[in-house]
């Protein structure tokens, strides 16, 4: 986070001789992000020249709508990772999320007015979970949510009686209201003559919001500075406790979001829904320049990581070598944006020095 | 065990970027006897240690071992180090730790042998051979420390700040094993804070200031007021900063602590005020629970007593009337954000943030513009990462961020530390601007001449308590004002002892 349009520096001593310096940090996130973007465009420009029928609007709504979730999934992880914690157990939460609205919904006939709310409670509520335990009991966030993940996906198990719940198909003997059915299945409804998912609209207004969250709030402002330096935070008597529980609490709502949102659109949901997303949203975040150690990340950096990995799945299945291709992208993107961030750093380092 | 030799330095000189941490020593220290080395904070006390104990290289200069050269950093096995705090394995038992990186054969878990077992004896580990070392007390971790080194046949020990957390009974103990090296005919180097400890246990002790030995003493020269006096010897003449101002002995108070004790036992019943516009500065070494007093009115020590601030009381006080900045800068400053933002973090509804939490930018560029003029922080913008900036600028950013808050209590812990001579002159003057405006500052410090430039008056700790203060003003002199620190804090000791 920096500021940019910095004013005349009327105390600073060496006035603006040092431009190269004033604006580096902003100049370094700008550096990466760029890269990134370079990066989604160069693998479009490859899959279009090695597959020209490639070039295509078609597939790039593909894209959009495949990474919506994803993204969404990744904004919540941001917020934990920028405050300085893990957290391993959104996967679970999008599928307990989806999981308790069908129950309540098409099992329980609860109106799909009250589910959906209560459903998005189970997000936070277990964002509470995992943040008290953080904070209160003061054990590790990769173990918490090691656990919950676990936990939850037991929950989803047996919650569901480990069934597929299909709204449009419901078990025999229940009916779902058609006004009910309309409204669910219309939160991803899709529009226009080459027919676009809302899905991409809600990707795109969560990404907005949490940007003005984390790049345009006081929230925003002391996250970033409790994940920075945790224990200046709480000399300086910052709400350490609090914040990140409120991050915690956050990463769960945007998974349960991101659950109802696929359970709208693909209107199947099963037990281990979501479980397969941990470790791809895990890799958007860091592809995205947030760093693990707390302190560091970016809403714009963590959608282009999510998009260039949808990206990849969507060129590499029109290239069609085989999912062995994609498992050994996924890895090795991952392991060079952080290999390249380092580097550049250290190159950095030396040259002020 | 090698033929004890005499080590030589000559010349040495080490600087960190534009600071000079040595500037061209020279020491000669002699098997068989125990040589102090004193200095206040930032003297090159620590960089001569490292040297000596090959962690890092001397950018010039000659290490001699009995008149030829010598590479500490290649022949690291013949000096030891004993710090504070040991630098061993915690989980390894205390004859694991004696073992490790003398294993000798790979291929099975070494086995403690004859030698290694006599040696645990006579240092007196030989109990506790197999309880792991971290739960042993501290005494127990340093005297492994001594015997791995024994082991190896180091010839130089360097004890660095070695008793500063141990018992009296511990400490003794220390420096029985600390005679009994130097007649063994190893050189043993002490480096403490405790002048006391250099006069009863110390041949000869050299004073280092500013990178040089500035004086060796000995003999009848060696006392803890000679010592202190070298220390605040300077060049040119210190100006007591309270000097000009007479305070008022009657009249409002700004803060009020009665009954003040520790839950943890660092100090107790403490009673403390302080006026308006009074800087004071609470001094005492390691242990005396200076330190602990000055963090517990930041409210970050459990206390019982009564507290009073302003016209805050109890936890409400400590809560919202005071600020603290801490002694190490890595515990104030953000790496990860820059300069500006680094001053406004402690500010929050309504400074820098409005309706519905959103930030005021235009709001914070002009605060931040106020403040790195407010507070002469040196920058070429104010986007620089806080990294970026010298020691002392960084120092004035994290005065500031507590200054920003406009707190009725200020409290700094070692406000200098670190800092170069330039920018300590400029972080005393906004101290004292800041008390001038009516507010109260207490600062904890390790070095007189600090006392002498920043404070209106002084209190020394020892053992838990506080001595009456001592008016800075009243001392035209600052050698004079270090007899009276040191005598008050041997009379203490000696009202405990008795």
């Amino acid at each position: 986070m920096t500021f940019d349009n910095p004013p005349p520096t009327s105390g600073s001593a060496q006035g603006r001789s040092g431009f190269s310096q004033a604006g580096q940090a902003t100049f370094d996130v700008a550096l990466r992000i760029g890269g990134l973007f370079a990066a989604i465009i160069l693998v479009a420009v490859i899959t279009v020249i090695i597959k020209p029928n490639a070039f295509n609007l078609d597939v790039g709504i593909t894209v959009l709508r495949a990474m919506s979730s994803v993204a969404i999934m990744s904004l919540g992880l941001l917020l934990v990772i920028v405050v300085g914690e893990i957290d391993l157990s959104f996967g679970a939460v999008y599928g307990l999320c989806a999981n308790v609205l069908a129950v309540l919904w098409i099992v329980n006939g609860v109106s799909v007015y009250v589910a959906l709310p209560i459903a998005i409670a189970t997000g936070a509520l277990v964002g509470l979970f995992n943040g008290a335990l953080v904070t209160w009991f003061k054990i590790p966030s990769f173990i918490v949510t090691l656990g919950s993940y676990n936990l939850l996906y037991g929950v989803s198990l047996w919650i569901t009686n480990t069934s597929t719940f299909n709204p449009v198909y419901p078990p025999a003997g229940v009916t779902i209201p058609q006004a009910e059915l309309d409204l669910f299945t219309g939160l991803t409804a899709s529009y226009g003559t080459r027919p676009i998912s809302l899905e991409v609209a809600w990707m795109i207004g969560i990404a907005v919001l949490v940007w003005l969250l984390l790049h345009r709030s006081l929230f925003g402002f002391r996250l970033t500075a409790v994940g920075g330096n945790p224990v200046a935070a709480r000399l300086a008597r910052l709400p350490v406790t609090r914040y990140k529980i409120l991050a915690f609490v956050l990463c769960g709502v945007l998974a349960g979001i991101a659950g109802i949102l696929d359970f709208s659109f693909i209107q199947t949901v099963q037990p281990n829904s979501g479980l397969s997303a941990t470790f791809p949203v895990f890799a958007a975040v860091i592809i995205g320049g947030a760093s693990l150690s707390g302190g560091k990340g970016t809403v714009i950096g963590t959608i282009g990581g999510a998009l260039l990995l949808a990206e990849l799945q969507q060129g590499l299945a029109l290239l069609s070598p085989g999912p062995h291709v994609q498992q050994l992208f996924l890895g090795a993107v991952t392991i060079g944006a952080v290999a390249l961030d380092l580097t550049l750093s250290k190159i950095r380092n030396r040259r002020a020095s | 065990m090698t033929a004890a030799a005499a080590v030589s330095l000559r010349g040495i000189a080490k600087r960190y970027g534009s600071t000079i941490a040595l500037d061209g020593l020279d020491l000669d220290l002699r098997p068989g006897e125990v040589m102090g080395i004193a200095g206040p904070n930032g003297a090159g006390k620590s960089t001569l240690v490292r040297i000596l104990a090959g962690e890092e290289p001397a950018d010039s200069g000659q290490i001699l071992l009995n008149g030829t050269p010598w590479a500490p950093m290649q022949d690291w096995a013949r000096v030891a180090v004993v710090h504070q705090e040991p630098q061993l394995f915690p989980n390894l038992t205390v004859a694991e730790n004696m073992l490790v990186g003398r294993e000798g054969s790979f291929a099975a878990r070494p086995r403690l042998d004859a030698a290694n077992l006599g040696l645990m004896r006579t240092m007196g580990i030989a109990d506790v051979a197999h309880v792991m070392l971290g739960d042993c007390t501290l005494a127990i971790q340093q005297r492994t420390e001594i015997a791995r080194a024994v082991a190896r046949n180091a010839s130089v020990f360097l004890f660095d700040e070695p008793n500063s957390a141990l018992t009296s009974a511990e400490s003794d103990e220390l420096f029985r094993e600390m005679h009994a090296l130097a007649r063994a005919g190893h050189i043993v180097a002490l480096v403490t804070h405790r002048l006391g400890d250099f006069v009863a246990h110390c041949q000869r002790v050299a004073v280092v200031r500013d990178g040089r030995v500035r004086r060796i003493l000995e003999g009848a020269e060696l006392t803890e007021d000679g010592i202190a006096r070298q220390l605040v010897t300077v060049e040119k003449a210190a100006t007591p900063g309270g000097r000009s101002r007479q305070l008022a002995e009657q009249g409002p108070i700004a803060f009020q602590v009665q009954d003040w004790t520790d839950r943890n036992g660092a100090f107790a019943q403490v009673s403390l005020t302080g006026r308006p516009g009074e800087v004071v500065a609470l001094m005492g070494v390691e242990g005396s629970g200076a330190r602990e007093m000055l963090r517990s009115l930041a409210g970050l020590e459990r206390c019982t007593g009564q507290i009073q601030i302003g016209a805050l009381q109890g936890n409400r006080a400590l809560r919202g009337a005071a600020a603290y900045v801490p002694a190490a800068r890595q515990h104030s400053l953000y790496s990860n954000l820059s300069v500006g933002e680094n001053l406004l973090v402690r500010l929050g509804v309504p400074q820098i943030a409005g309706r519905g939490l959103a930030l005021k930018r235009r709001q914070m560029q002009v605060l931040i513009a106020d403040a790195i003029a407010r507070f002469l922080v040196k920058v070429r913008a104010p986007s620089q990462p806080v990294r970026s900036l010298s020691g002392g600028n960084q120092q004035k950013v994290a005065i500031a961020q507590a200054l920003l808050c406009a707190p009725d209590l200020l409290l700094l812990e070692e406000p200098t530390r670190g800092v170069d001579i330039h920018s300590k002159a400029e972080i005393y003057g906004l101290l004292r601007a800041y008390a001038a405006k009516g507010h109260a500052v207490v600062i904890f410090c390790t070095e007189l001449l600090e006392v002498y430039e920043a404070a209106d008056t002084v209190r020394v700790a020892s053992g838990g308590r506080l001595s009456s203060p001592l008016a800075v003003a009243a001392y035209d002199q600052v050698e004079q004002l270090a007899s009276d620190v040191i005598r008050l804090e041997q009379d203490h000791r000696a009202g405990t002892a008795a």
